[in-house]
């Protein structure tokens, strides 16, 4: 750690030595590679980044993962030495690329004065704050962040596993009460939820772990009404 | 009638106690805090001057202490007031003074709206007040209070005495909460209650049997905990930083090990591995299968354990203790309490009677042999209908003296159980086995449904229950009723009058002479319904073939209330059964839990201002600054003082928010905080920032179904900086991904990882910024600092942005059901925008799944959607078709 920080410390030389900012505009990020600033070599994070390639290319921010997204990085060790380091990298960032991250490695005893200082900062310069507990997790937001570039948001949005069972599992376990495994037995001895639906209730409660109530409480779900019956609205359906 | 609310001797003395000074009891659990709880109820909603209101009760609660001051014809009752009551009526009630439960969500509202005159109230009572420090809305409530209202009392009540052992100083932490500073407490091993209680005939005559287990049974036991102590190994070496001294096996029989796993486990959850979640899983299942051993019959008890290896199959589920020569030994032996082997000549006997004796003959000849169904009675159902013979007897010859036969009050485990026993009682032992052979094992497997021979027929158990006996299902408390109609003959159980079994949640079951009652101890919809029995039926002799700490103390203190009636007591017991070493632990828990208390209590110092009474009191005080806070002195001291002095800090604050610490942190610090029904984000601090909070579960789980995805595209369409607060236990490690040795990072990028969702989300959302706060307390102090200089956020144009607002969009009001609409989300194909068109179309699940794939297209409105969930509906589970036939598959599961 001590050789990273020493290294860190240098990085002002190194800067003023290739320090050329008008460069950025031929750097072309078409690659598939994660862009490093030379500075930042020696970062034990380099060394965690083993699922994406990565090369150094004369840019400003630290990491550029692509078009639009790059990657301010900054251990907290060395943000309690020098404190204005990154309003100065921050400055010369300015408003480019249209997402910034700032991350951040955890690495001190007592972080959050710092991360809290950092937040406000972040929000005040249009940063998004991410935070890593240890170079590989740093390495890892790294990796994903390049491999994730251009991949849809499916995987967060709505409905996105396809797992019959786990889909199953969950409606079921949305009934109070119905465990997990109550579930799974379900649906075991039953076959299919329309099966399960419309099972009278005194075989449900033979169903081992489903007692009477379990049972009522399932059958009282499957034949509730929709629509709350003591509103005026008796649209009782279509059909 | 008042009688019933006549306090004993010692309960006088904490009643007094109480009354003079403000205070928490804490009791030993079912010693009767209700009937204190009552008595306060009494005093005060007697007097109509005096605006009382009474927190964390439950509507059955609420139910039962109304019903109970409604039998001593005390006026006017308190009342309930919930989120059904108008803002203007509430007010109307408010000032008319009374006594009243009151939901905290909307108290807390009320208190910040100032609907409430908190100056006039005359005090809180709180119920269950061991919640007091993780629910923080009562902690917020009383804070309120006690800030503008100095001279109401808090009186505090609970008889968790358990909860206060967890964590540092709980209960102190308590007292502070509450604003009261003295602690009662009141274990049942305290002199006076001792002394009261032991007095000669107040003790009720207890009878203990110590029924015996079979051999089957034992080994049956014995597996089971091996299983359990294997898993338990693993667990302990899969996570070092568990207290070993707290999980153990003996813990991990009783019921207090959910708490404890959720006590060391829950804050960490999201960084353990897929393994261990399954070892918690698998402990939790193995131990409801332990006391399934004991309180159930050798049928179910198969099938359960069966349906275990079943799902196992099914699922994939890979449980490594399946591998275990123990389970091989529970399959075995669960399964010979059905079967005998039987030499082939032998076999046309078929079965006759169980007997425990019969199995280890059948042992010798091996090798010929044909298994016979021929299942194992338990043991308790003989011992209790020996117990009702004797009582029987009793009764016939006390009969000259009392015209009233003495009642009998049979408790069971659950409801399960009670049906059973009802219609052991009615139809014998075999008859009991046979319907429940036929209907699970045989229907299943395809074998030949059993008759019972030359006995009846009990296959067809609905028809012939008209005999002598007679049963009814019934709900709550029309025992009077039922008690009219004995005479009257009903023959079906399954009755079809449905409106009954609705809320059937008590099982009774009469028999002619001796009436014989049995309820269920727990699972019951109603918990005090037990005690509602027990106080109207006035049995004189009472069962326990489940054993509940609670309800003996109960018993105690009915008795003691009623030092001329006779009262039995049998205790059923399964010697040297965990049965017995889970009473005996829940006892020596309590009694610990006390131990600690008291050693506590002597060593609490609770300095004046506890009482949050005096005026200038720092811990009510707002926007005190902390000591270290960073106060700029380039800007020149009194920067911020000019600004805060001008205008009012406020922030709007959703609803559902309450349920945290953070609006009670940010009133702390001097904000207003604005509750109001908010559809976008959960905080609103400027015009612009709009919050949404997840503590670390929420963020996984919201990133999982997708929640987070819709909320982050909500703000960022209506506010200039949406933000997301990922708030962390402030007892936690801060700390997404474990750190340790064992660190979970996989070597590659995985997709369902929450680092790699998280990634995904803010790429996806720019915009959108991230806060990361180790606690509350962090939250409220940057929510502070980012409001500084900045606009207040506007409420019209907040609200504005909601879909669809009511008043209150409290989950009761909408349109839909909400139990079947979230069911209903949860289906594939069925989307937020679709759900309606769906719900409002089709009357129920029932008919739901009876649609065609085209109908549901037309109404889902795609045809894609329509399929899919049609798929999902009609989709067959292959195994389970085939899995019937697989009987006993044991040497698979050798290793």
């Amino acid at each position: 750690m001590t050789k990273y920080n020493m290294q860190a410390a240098q990085e002002p030389k190194m800067e003023s030595r290739s320090g050329e900012p008008e460069v950025r505009k031929v750097q072309p990020s078409k690659g598939s590679s994660v862009l490093v600033n030379p500075r930042q070599t020696g970062n034990p994070v380099l060394k965690c980044i083993r699922n994406v390639p990565w090369e150094f290319a004369d840019i400003i921010p630290d990491y550029v993962m692509g078009r639009t997204t790059c990657v301010l990085f900054l251990s907290l060790r060395y943000h309690q030495l020098h404190p204005d380091y990154i309003h100065v990298r921050l400055k010369e960032l300015g408003r480019q690329y249209e997402l910034r991250i700032l991350l951040l490695q955890v690495d001190i005893k007592d972080p959050h004065h710092y991360v809290k200082e950092l937040a406000k900062i972040a929000i005040l310069v249009d940063c998004t704050l991410m935070l890593a507990w240890s170079p590989e997790e740093a390495g890892r937001y790294l990796e994903t962040y390049k491999a994730f570039e251009s991949k849809p948001p499916d995987m967060i949005m709505e409905r996105t596993d396809n797992n019959y069972m786990a889909q199953l599992t969950d409606c079921l376990t949305s009934i109070k009460k119905v465990s997990k495994t109550d579930a799974q037995t379900l649906l075991s001895t039953f076959g299919s939820l329309e099966k399960i639906v419309k099972t009278s209730k005194d075989d449900l409660s033979l169903c081992p772990g489903v007692g009477p109530q379990k049972a009522q409480r399932l059958y009282d779900m499957f034949h509730e009404p929709f629509l709350k019956a003591n509103k005026q609205k008796t649209e009782t359906g279509s059909r | 009638m008042t009688k019933e609310l006549a306090l004993l001797e010692y309960e006088r003395h904490i009643f007094s106690q109480l009354l003079e000074e403000n205070g928490l009891v804490v009791m030993a659990r079912g010693l009767g805090i209700d009937r204190i709880f009552t008595s306060f109820l009494q005093l005060y909603c007697t007097d109509p001057g005096m605006l009382v209101l009474v927190l964390n009760t439950t509507s059955q609660d609420e139910e039962y202490f109304q019903g109970k001051l409604e039998l001593a014809d005390i006026t006017p009752l308190p009342r309930s007031v919930t989120s059904g009551i108008s803002i203007e009526e509430r007010r109307k009630m408010y000032t008319e003074g009374g006594t009243f439960f009151i939901t905290s969500r909307i108290l807390v509202v009320d208190m910040l709206t100032e609907k409430i005159p908190i100056d006039l109230v005359t005090g809180i009572l709180v119920y269950r007040a061991h919640k007091v420090v993780e629910s923080c809305q009562e902690a917020f409530i009383l804070r309120l209070y006690r800030e503008k209202n100095k001279t109401g009392f808090i009186k505090a009540f609970t008889d968790a005495s358990e909860s206060f052992t967890h964590g540092f100083a709980q209960a102190e932490r308590v007292l502070k909460t509450l604003f009261v500073r003295n602690l009662y407490l009141w274990p049942r091993f305290q002199a006076d209650v001792l002394d009261f209680l032991e007095k000669e005939n107040r003790k009720p005559d207890v009878v203990e049997l110590h029924v015996s287990m079979t051999t089957e049974m034992k080994a049956v036991q014995m597996a089971l905990l091996d299983i359990i102590a294997a898993c338990i190994r693993e667990l302990r070496t899969a996570n070092t930083q568990l207290d070993v001294d707290e999980v153990t096996v003996e813990n991990a029989i009783g019921r207090s090990f959910d708490s404890v796993i959720k006590w060391q486990l829950e804050p960490v959850w999201h960084q353990l591995g897929e393994k261990t979640k399954n070892l918690v899983a698998d402990i939790k299942h193995l131990r409801k299968i332990l006391c399934s051993l004991t309180t159930y019959d050798c049928v179910t008890f198969y099938n359960t354990v069966n349906a275990l290896r079943n799902n196992e199959r099914a699922f994939g589920q890979n449980a490594g203790w399946l591998f275990l020569d123990s389970a091989e030994s529970l399959f075995v032996h669960s399964r010979r309490r059905l079967y005998r082997s039987v030499a082939p000549n032998a076999k046309k006997k078929k079965t006759t009677r169980a007997t425990a004796t019969e199995e280890a003959k059948a042992g010798e000849h091996d090798a010929d042999t044909v298994l016979v169904v021929d299942m194992e009675q338990p043991a308790k159902w003989t011992a209790l209908s020996d117990i009702l013979k004797e009582i029987d007897g009793e009764n016939k010859m006390a009969d000259t003296g009392a015209q009233e036969l003495g009642e009998v009050l049979v408790c069971t485990e659950d409801d399960v159980i009670a049906e059973q026993l009802r219609e052991y009682l009615e139809n014998g032992a075999q008859s009991v086995l046979t319907r429940l052979y036929n209907s699970t094992i045989a229907a299943k497997q395809g074998k030949p449904p059993l008759s019972l021979g030359d006995q009846k027929n009990g296959g067809k158990y609905k028809g012939k229950s008209s005999s002598k006996a007679k049963a009814k299902n019934t709900h709550n408390p029309i025992l009077p009723d039922i008690l009219d109609d004995t005479e009257e003959i009903q023959s079906s159980v399954s009755g079809d009058d449905k409106k009954e079994q609705e809320n059937a949640s008590c099982y009774y079951k009469i028999l002619s002479s001796p009436i014989v009652i049995i309820h269920p101890l727990h699972g019951n919809s109603d918990p005090y319904s037990l005690s509602r029995v027990l106080h109207q039926v006035e049995p004189r002799f009472v069962v326990l073939y489940d054993i509940d700490l609670a309800f003996i103390r109960q018993l105690e203190v009915y008795k003691a209330a009623r030092p001329n009636m006779a009262l039995r007591v049998y205790f059923m017991m399964y010697a040297d059964s965990t049965d017995e070493q889970r009473y005996l632990t829940m006892l020596r828990k309590e009694k610990e839990a006390f131990e600690f208390l008291i050693r506590e209590k002597a060593s609490m110092v609770i300095p004046e201002e506890y009482d949050g009474k005096s005026s200038n009191n720092p811990i009510l005080e707002r926007g005190v600054k902390s000591a270290n806070q960073t106060v700029s002195t380039r800007k020149g001291g009194a920067s911020q003082q000019p600004v805060e002095s001008d205008v009012r800090q406020k922030i709007l604050v959703d609803m559902r928010e309450f349920r945290s610490e953070l609006p009670s942190l940010l009133h702390r610090r001097d904000i207003d905080i604005v509750p109001l029904t908010i559809e976008v984000g959960d905080y609103i601090l400027t015009p612009e920032v709009c919050v949404e909070r997840k503590s670390v579960s929420d963020l996984i789980g919201s990133l999982n179904n997708g929640r987070l995805y819709n909320q982050c595209l909500a703000m960022s369409r209506h506010y200039k900086r949406p933000v997301l607060l990922i708030e962390f236990d402030q007892n936690k490690p801060f700390s997404l991904q474990f750190q340790g040795k064992s660190s979970t990072m996989s070597n590659d990028i995985q997709s369902s990882d929450t680092l790699s969702k998280l990634t995904l989300l803010t790429l996806h959302f720019p915009l959108l910024r991230i806060l990361w706060c180790a606690s509350p307390y962090a939250t409220a102090e940057i929510f502070g600092e980012l409001k500084v200089d900045k606009e207040q956020p506007d409420e019209a144009a907040a609200k504005a942005i909601t879909v669809a607002s009511c008043e209150f969009s409290l989950p009761g009001m909408d349109r839909f059901n909400h139990n079947t609409q979230d069911f209903v989300m949860k289906l594939p194909g069925v989307s937020s925008k679709n759900y309606r068109q769906l719900l409002s179309k089709v009357r129920d699940l029932a008919e739901l799944v009876s649609l065609t794939e085209e109908r549901l297209g037309e109404i889902l409105d795609n045809k894609a959607f329509g399929k899919q969930l049609y798929e999902f509906i009609h989709k067959e589970k292959e195994e389970s078709k085939t899995k019937g036939k697989s009987s006993f598959h044991s040497r698979r599961w050798r290793r």
